[in-house]
């Protein structure tokens, strides 16, 4: 166990001196420092490590190979893929999509295919440690593709018959394309003597090995011995060999007995020494005929035990079904002495070969792409139902747990960046069981850095239907205005978290503000606070003496003294502004025209003699009393004349 | 793989603690030095200094952020026998190059001995700040009015009798779960029994009522942790004491829990870590809670992962080391980068050196 655990070094003196301790500060970052292991009963004194080199704090990231440029394309691609598989998984049942599966494994190849193409034109003009660096990306994406187009063969494709070897060659074609290439430049070349090509043999070789006959026969020709009757008698057996083609059982026991027959009938010409005086010649019929030595002889002409297997099972296990794979494959790897040798690749490729689907996953787990291969590959082979099949081979195991862990993870990985985080929430929204919650614990940590960003994060938060993290980011949003000065914002946000105590201090701030100066800020907000001022009394107080304001202003004399009258009835006026209320009806009170009723002055007039303590209003109260009383006096003769 | 910045912190003594707010965008660190310094990172990722006073008369234990939703709020305590609580004025914003500084809101001066641990309660419960000291007492204060730091109040005392090293508050949400304390005592005798203490709030009997002692560790506790939950129908607690135990802490529903209106909790280790062979002296939770470091009087710090299946496994161990010199390169495996020392004091953008590692059979594994 401990031999599996790696020790990262801290290059710090005095971290080694004293030891070192760590705390968490975001997703992905761990802060590491020394410590003094101190019991609480000790005296308080300097500890042994003071001095004069401070001490430092490190900031620890893990590094996320994804986050560079190109790869970020692979995310962003790869995310719309996942989506879609997880769509299709809603809306069909499992028969109608396992084609569809097959197709989206393709798309999640070419995507990496593609990621690769540009790594590679990047690398042609990097210099130094960044080739370096592109070099291993390369190297880490060029095997998950090596080893996601081997499962997608074995687990996600239907094989008629389950004839797996025409699949087999297609992908080691593919992964060792030189001989193709070579081929193709030498046929291309069109001379009359290839064979002084210095890759001439190699290539009939490897050509031989991925079973493409068609093309050695081609390579042959332009040999300058071409004509010579060993090379014609090549030609002819090689053009008679059976090719398998049906699936059904029938046409397999033919293809079987054809090849049977051929075999028999190259052996005897073998037998009758009919090739020996072309080494090569001979050679490759001796391989086609799957004599044990001549294997021996090719084997330095392979550069993977999978190619080897791929060839030979080509010659002697034509119809091998795949199930059968893992067994050929062991034995391959004997034949060419690499049991020791084994590395990462291989050994996933073999466990992928022995359909032991979960020591794939558990090898791919270490390839250092930080977890985007084994996320998607797992998520699909969970869809194609092939990990459930796992839950009743190994105990404790769960297939959808085990999909969601590595989903989880990588998700929250990419909420780690700054810009990647909606690709994170994306993943985590198809976590069925913990996604909500992370997304609830990690979305309202993003640093809110502008304003369009903010409000982004709470469009998230509101699809989820996370209306607690709405509620603290804007609280805290508002608490940040508010600090920097900026009320009407404050207001803003206060309104959006629907936060009544936090909008009630708000408002007093406004009213307090227009007692000192005059002034009622951030007027179009006030303007506009239809029904949101119902969050808060103190919100509506300050609306309607807003709509006051306004009313006063547009002349609405009635108008305004109506609102003031209801305000003054009303119970929310907040108790520093009782003598603003109360001097604003002054003016109204000696209007030209009569505004109030005599029972609005008898109102105005009993607020007052009830607030006459009040200091502020000393030198005002009997002006206010004298033109209650000169108003009550023209209301009242009006009210008699009109009744 | 990892890489490191490397923030020189600029006291004068070991820090006690480090606090990063709820971005992880600011610092603040405390130490024996008696000061507090609070650091802001600049959009280059780069740490910078941007307060620092002298917060105490004596040793500083914990420092503490409040939810930005009450503004930018520090708890801290000290062998002074007091708790503070600072808020900062001034132009706060990351941009704003005006004056701050911190003023000290309020002094909390109930204990007798020096006050171990701070921590502010989960945001839904309001401000309230739990505080527990060697004298054996949990304090719970409460700030009535958000938009008045200055006035606190002493809601409520706890007894423990056993002198007290931390704190943790559970930060389950949910109306399901009455607000929940856990705290540890780093009292040394056996005899004395469990030293780790579950709290719940009665809102019944409008006191804080023990729900449980921890009978299985009667080792000396030095600090405590509850596991950010998603959504789990138990809580899980991280406890540092002779080793490492991760606490599984379930409610059991019955009769007696229904009538009563008090939780009930069925305890279980799932997780017992004696990797450091010593004291294991501080616990701590990644966001998400799938990840706990550990520090231990070996000198390392332990990260244990849960896997898939909840089980906990070792993942990686840190180690200070001296910083190796160009023309001594002992390790091969060590990238060429490594010299910790080259950080150029002006630059203003963050430089991240890559962390050698010793023997590297695998990456992090999970099964």
């Amino acid at each position: 166990m401990e031999r599996e655990v790696k020790t990262f070094v801290i290059p710090n003196e005095l971290c080694k001196r004293a030891g070192i301790t760590a705390t968490w500060l975001t997703v992905d970052q761990l802060s590491v420092r020394a410590f003094e292991k101190r019991n609480i009963k000790l005296p308080d004194a300097p500890s042994n490590f003071l001095s004069d080199t401070p001490s430092s704090i490190f900031h620890l990231r893990q590094e996320v190979i994804l986050f560079h440029p190109i790869l970020r394309k692979l995310v962003n691609e790869s995310c719309g893929v996942f989506i879609a598989v997880q769509n299709l998984i809603v809306n069909k049942n499992p028969a109608d999509y396992k084609v569809e599966l097959f197709k989206m494994s393709r798309q999640y190849r070419s995507i990496i295919r593609a990621c690769l193409e540009n790594l590679q034109d990047d690398l042609s003009e990097a210099k130094g440690q960044e080739k370096e660096q592109l070099q291993n990306y390369i190297t880490i994406f060029y095997s998950v593709e090596c080893i996601w187009h081997l499962c997608e063969i074995l687990f996600v494709d239907i094989i008629p018959g389950n004839l797996v070897l025409s699949q087999l060659l297609e992908w080691i074609r593919f992964h060792f394309p030189k001989h193709e290439r070579n081929a193709a430049t030498m046929l291309a070349s069109e001379s009359v003597n290839l064979e002084t090509h210095q890759d001439y043999w190699n290539t009939v070789f490897g050509s031989l090995l991925q079973g493409r006959v068609k093309i050695v026969r081609a390579l042959l020709r332009p040999h300058s011995s071409a004509d010579h009757p060993t090379f014609k008698l090549v030609d002819q057996v090689l053009r008679a060999m059976p090719i398998c083609s049906g699936v059904n059982g029938t046409s397999i026991n033919e293809f079987n007995i054809q090849w049977r027959h051929w075999t028999m009938d190259v052996q005897s010409k073998i037998d009758a020494k009919l090739f020996s005086s072309e080494k090569h010649l001979d050679l490759i019929m001796r391989l086609v005929v799957g004599e044990e030595k001549a294997w021996i002889e090719i084997q330095d002409h392979c550069e993977a035990w999978y190619e080897f297997l791929a060839g030979w099972m080509f010659y002697t296990e034509p119809t091998a079904k795949s199930f059968e794979l893992g067994q050929y494959a062991k034995r391959s790897i004997t034949k060419m002495r690499v049991a020791n040798n084994l590395k990462h690749l291989d050994r996933v490729i073999l466990a992928a070969m022995e359909f032991d689907i979960f020591q794939v996953i558990k090898e791919i787990q270490h390839m250092t792409e930080n977890g985007w291969f084994v996320a998607h590959l797992s998520d699909l082979l969970f869809h194609s139902s092939r990990l459930t099949s796992l839950e009743k081979e190994v105990p404790n195991f769960s297939a959808e747990k085990l999909r969601e862990s590595f989903i989880l993870e990588y998700g929250i990985t990419l909420m780690g960046h700054k810009s990647l985080w909606p690709v994170g929430l994306s993943y985590l929204d198809h976590c069925t069981h913990d996604g909500n919650q992370v997304i609830a614990l990690l979305l309202p940590r993003i640093p809110l850095d502008n304003e369009a960003k903010t409000l982004k994060i709470i469009r998230e938060a509101k699809k989820r239907d996370l209306n607690d993290v709405v509620q603290c980011i804007c609280k805290a949003q508002g608490m940040l205005s508010l600090k920097r000065g900026r009320i009407g914002n404050a207001l803003c946000w206060a309104l959006k978290s629907q936060d009544g105590p936090f909008t009630s201090y708000l408002a007093d701030k406004f009213l307090q503000d227009y007692i000192k100066n005059g002034k009622l800020g951030s007027t179009d907000l006030l303007d506009n606070l239809g029904s949101c001022m119902l969050v808060s009394d103190r919100l509506i107080f300050l609306g309607k003496y807003f709509e006051f304001h306004k009313l006063y202003q547009t002349q609405k004399y009635k108008e305004a003294a109506n609102l003031l009258i209801s305000l003054l009835a009303s119970k929310i006026i907040p108790k520093y502004f009782w003598y603003v209320l109360l001097i604003d009806a002054i003016p109204l009170l000696e209007s030209e025209e009569l505004l109030f009723s005599s029972n609005d002055t008898f109102t105005i007039m009993h607020c007052a003699e009830q607030k006459e303590d009040l200091p502020e209003l000393k030198d005002k109260l009997n002006i206010l009393k004298l033109s209650a009383a000169r108003n009550l006096a023209r209301a009242l003769t009006y009210e008699a004349q009109n009744e | 793989m990892f890489e490191a910045q490397e923030v020189n912190a600029e006291h004068k003594d070991l820090i006690h603690d480090v606090a990063y707010d709820f971005y992880g965008r600011r610092m603040a660190t405390c130490s024996s030095d008696q000061f507090v310094k609070v650091w802001d990172q600049n959009s280059e990722g780069k740490w910078i200094l941007s307060s620092s006073w002298k917060a105490h008369s004596g040793s500083v234990w914990k420092v503490t952020w409040a939810h930005p939703e009450f503004g930018q709020v520090l708890a801290t305590c000290s062998f002074d026998r007091t708790a503070a609580i600072w808020e900062e004025i001034g132009n706060i914003g990351p941009n704003d190059r005006g004056v701050r500084h911190w003023v000290r809101r309020a002094n909390l001066v109930d204990s007798r001995t020096s006050v171990t641990d701070a921590r502010f309660c989960p945001r839904w419960l309001g401000l309230q700040l739990a505080t527990c000291s060697a004298e054996g007492i949990v304090r719970i204060y409460e700030a009535p009015d958000i938009m008045n730091l200055s006035q606190w109040t002493l809601q409520h005392e706890v007894q423990c009798r056993l002198p007290l090293s931390c704190l943790s508050w559970n930060p389950t949400m949910s109306k399901m779960h009455p607000p929940m304390l856990a705290v540890g005592s780093d009292d040394q005798v056996a005899a004395n029994g469990g030293k780790v203490f579950i709290y719940e709030y009665s809102e019944n009997s409008r006191r804080w009522v023990k729900l449980e002692t921890i009978g299985t560790i009667t080792d000396a506790v030095h600090d405590i942790a509850f596991s950010p939950n998603l959504g789990r129908e138990y809580h899980i607690l991280a406890v540092a004491s002779k080793d490492v135990r991760i606490i599984n802490l379930v409610p059991v529903e019955n009769e007696e829990t229904l009538q009563t209106g008090v939780t009930k909790l069925d305890v279980q280790t799932v997780a017992q870590f004696d990797d450091h062979s010593s004291l294991v002296w501080r616990v701590c939770w990644n966001l998400t809670g799938t990840v706990l470091s550990s520090s231990g009087d070996d000198g390392l710090v332990r990260l244990f992962k849960m896997n898939y299946i909840n089980s906990w496994k070792p993942v990686a161990v840190l180690k200070g080391d001296t910083p190796q010199t160009k023309d001594s390169e002992q390790r091969t495996t060590s990238s060429s980068s490594n010299n910790g020392n080259v950080i150029s004091p002006l630059s203003q953008t963050a430089r991240y050196i890559k962390l050698g590692t010793i023997s590297q059979p695998r990456d992090v594994p999970w099964h």
